[in-house]
């Protein structure tokens, strides 16, 4: 077994390292946000924490439901509709859902739903009547959630339709099963082991929501946590009521990372199938498919459409000029490069390491190996655990307790936050494929006995391009158009394109935020869809 | 007697037309053989239905099936895998042959307890399928075909990866079956020792086209 180790130490040292770094990172922010706790109000719970936990809870809760229902049924119609004009791009349009910034979002939906969007001045204009602002509050909370996250459970639920063996509908087609039949046998089965695990990925995505609730919450009775924590410290400065809320957002996020089992997020590749099911729709039930797909298709594509057109409109000119444009464009590109290569460099270490514990001719068999596994998992999972206006308040404090100029522990911070944000989203693509390599190679690369690098360079590489390219596009878009950490530290000085459109939106410049929407827009679906395609031309494939 | 007369097919984007022109008595057992991607699963979709033929007809005594929908064909089929609902018990898998809202009735209940112990799985009927090996898996879908009683059994591979003493078994399984339920049946395979065992008649795919031996 001596040697076994020793073959793998290779591997197994800076994945350790990665970890070690990670859990360092953990334990002190954990001090210091006890450290910090020195006033008599953190253990007190008072009942405006507690309304703000039930609304956390409740929003997180509904909007979950919801999401994961609208993803079913999306992908059940995407699934059995397979050839369609656009049905690729539609596909990856939804994809990309996952790494929309949220204020863009934020800021399409208000352009459609809003007190002077689409809806209103159509029904002004048609029968002289608005519906005024309904979407700030829950209904806003939840339409926002259900946008980004249904589109990100279909194309997660699609995969599993296309997964299903043909023969199975083949069985069931000749079976004479009826559509529903079809569900019930066939396809439930098949989706039910993934749902919980999407559902617990959604829910936490929710309960965390920050842009969403801050812009579209509207009034303190529609506060989470996550926003009560930013308005404690920003604006109240009261530190202790922010330590207390983090405590508890951690307590809670925590309970539900253990309690949903594994860390898996249930990421595809941005590759679209539009594989055939053996079975030829009823007329009825293929006009119900298209109207479904149509409606979310029009539901998702109409907020875009806005920041187009009002972006359009904006004086690019003036704003591209503005200083504090440059400077927030510059800052979003540099971190979100750096903190891109971090990542991956980081969530290939971890995988490498990983795949030691996970496979039969390396470690698994050790004692050891399934909770060296566990805690490299729950490392590489940390954001899910601890999220990121809650890393935010402990740089924050660490910048109170250690001088250092603002510009410094805000790069650490938004470096540190992008990086473990993104972590657990690479290692759900990145994991499995290196996992995949050292299964079918292993033995010919040990026969051949080829060092590391020349493992690298003629094996894993050629294998993983369009992973590695995959990964590198959604963490520089996460790190983009995060508003979490920024809302923190964001100031004239040191800014982000999302804090800067925020600071748009807020002093009612609305040409000059459709301007940045549109840039920002354009740069994350631009890196998201194009870059990918860039690694995968000449990627190898495993047959 | 079943009469597969100038089926063509034609994938799109190719060349090729696959050409079939076959009869299958009942009682008997016809084997198709050839090479992987030659055409052999071609021919049963073309017969149970999933794929529509350019021209030719498939006809059973009186009846044409060419046109008909994949669930009016008089059809049961075997694939290699995933013939049963792993999530539902083996009585559950049998009697969604026949009964689709898995309601029991006792005439039906006793029926599959007949059929399975027919098939050497009597104290299975309770079991979930996923907890039982291959061997009983593929028994368990041809207790499906004596619940069907539909009069074409299609065959693809179904006994690939089988170890020897099982497949054999099997093998023996599908020549009483098809004998006493008037069967015809078509057993693509690659096997040749699957044809000098139970087949009555072998076929095979050359050039896109079916061929007796």
């Amino acid at each position: 077994m001596l040697t076994q180790w020793s073959r793998f130490r290779s591997s197994l040292f800076p994945g350790a390292l990665v970890s070690i770094l990670l859990l360092s990172f953990a334990s002190l922010l954990f001090f210091i946000l006890f450290i910090s706790q020195d006033d008599a109000r953190v253990t007190q719970f008072d009942p405006r924490v507690w309304s703000l936990l039930k609304f956390t809870l409740y929003q997180a809760f509904l909007s979950t439901l919801l999401s994961v229902l609208v993803g079913i049924i999306l992908a059940w119609s995407l699934a059995h509709q397979s050839h369609f004009k656009g049905r690729s791009l539609l596909v990856a349009l939804f994809s990309s859902s996952l790494v929309l910034p949220t204020l863009i979002v934020v800021f399409g939906l208000i352009g459609i739903y809003g007190r002077n969007g689409w809806i209103n001045q159509l029904s002004l204009y048609l029968f002289d009547y608005s519906f005024g602002s309904y979407l700030y509050g829950l209904v806003g909370i939840l339409v926002a959630h259900v946008y980004l996250n249904a589109s990100f459970a279909s194309r997660s639920l699609l995969h599993i339709f296309e997964s299903i063996p043909k023969e199975k509908y083949k069985l069931a087609k000749s079976l004479n099963f009826t559509t529903f039949q079809r569900f019930l046998y066939v396809e439930w089965p098949a989706l039910r082991p993934t749902l919980l695990s999407i559902a617990s990925t959604i829910f936490l995505l929710c309960f965390t929501s920050f842009a969403i609730v801050l812009v579209l919450g509207g009034s303190p009775a529609y506060n989470t946590l996550e926003v009560a924590i930013y308005e404690a410290v920003k604006l109240d400065f009261d530190i202790a009521m922010a330590l207390k809320l983090a405590l508890i957002q951690l307590a809670v996020t925590t309970l539900l990372v253990v309690f949903s089992s594994n860390f898996r997020t249930n990421l595809t590749n941005l590759k679209t199938s539009s594989t055939h099911i053996p079975w030829s729709e009823a007329k009825h039930i293929k006009q119900i498919q298209m109207a479904i797909i149509s409606l979310f298709a029009l539901f998702f594509i109409s907020p875009l459409v806005v920041i187009i057109i009002d972006g359009i409109g904006a004086d690019f000119g003036k704003v591209v000029s503005e200083t504090l444009f440059i400077k927030s464009f510059f800052t979003s590109i540099i971190i979100a490069t750096v903190s891109s290569i971090l990542t991956v460099i980081f969530a290939v270490l971890l995988s490498d390491t990983k795949r030691n514990f996970t496979l039969k001719n390396r470690l698994e068999d050790n004692k050891f190996s399934k909770l060296l596994n566990i805690i490299v998992s729950f490392l590489g999972n940390l954001y899910l655990a601890i999220p990121s206006l809650i890393m935010g308040l402990g740089f924050f404090l660490l910048s109170q307790r250690y001088e250092a100029p603002l510009v410094v522990w805000s790069t650490i911070a938004l470096l540190t936050a992008n990086i473990l944000m993104s972590l657990p989203f690479a290692l759900s693509v990145l994991s499995p494929a290196m996992q995949k390599t050292a299964q079918r190679y292993d033995k010919l690369i040990f026969s051949l006995n080829l060092s590391k690098l020349q493992r690298w360079v003629y094996c894993e590489y050629p294998y993983l391009k369009s992973s590695l390219g995959y990964v590198f596009a959604l963490s520089f878009c996460f790190s983009l158009g995060d508003l979490g950490i920024i809302a923190l530290f964001g100031s004239d000085d040191f800014s982000t394109l999302p804090w800067y459109l925020y600071q748009l939106m807020g002093s009612y410049r609305t040409s000059d935020a459709a301007g940045v929407a549109l840039i920002l827009l354009a740069i994350t679906l631009s890196v998201f869809i194009l870059l990918p395609r860039l690694f995968r031309g000449t990627d190898a494939k495993h047959n | 007697m079943l009469n597969i007369t100038d089926l063509k097919y034609e994938y799109k984007n190719a060349d090729e037309v696959y050409k079939y022109s076959m009869s299958v008595k009942p009682k008997e057992i016809v084997a198709i053989l050839g090479q992987s991607g030659s055409g052999k699963s071609t021919l049963l979709d073309l017969i149970a239905g999933f794929l529509d033929a350019s021209s030719g007809s498939i006809q059973l005594d009186e009846n044409d099936l060419t046109n008909e929908t994949v669930e009016k064909r008089p059809i049961t089929i075997l694939f290699q895998s995933h013939n049963l609902f792993e999530h539902l018990t083996v009585q559950k898998n049998i009697l969604l042959g026949v009964n689709k809202v898995l309601k029991e009735n006792i005439e039906d209940v006793n029926k599959v307890q007949a059929i399975l112990k027919e098939v050497g799985l009597e104290k299975y009927e309770h079991t979930l399928a996923s907890s039982l090996s291959g061997g009983q898996q593929q028994r368990v879908a041809l207790a499906r075909v004596l619940m069907r009683r539909e009069p074409i059994l299609l065959l693809d591979e179904p006994f690939t990866g089988l170890d020897v003493e099982t497949r054999v078994q099997m093998l023996d399984l599908v020549k009483k079956i098809t004998i006493e339920n008037n069967l015809h049946t078509i057993m693509v395979t690659h096997d040749i020792q699957d044809c000098e065992r139970i087949a009555n008649r072998v076929y095979r795919v050359q050039n896109h086209t079916l061929i007796e031996q």
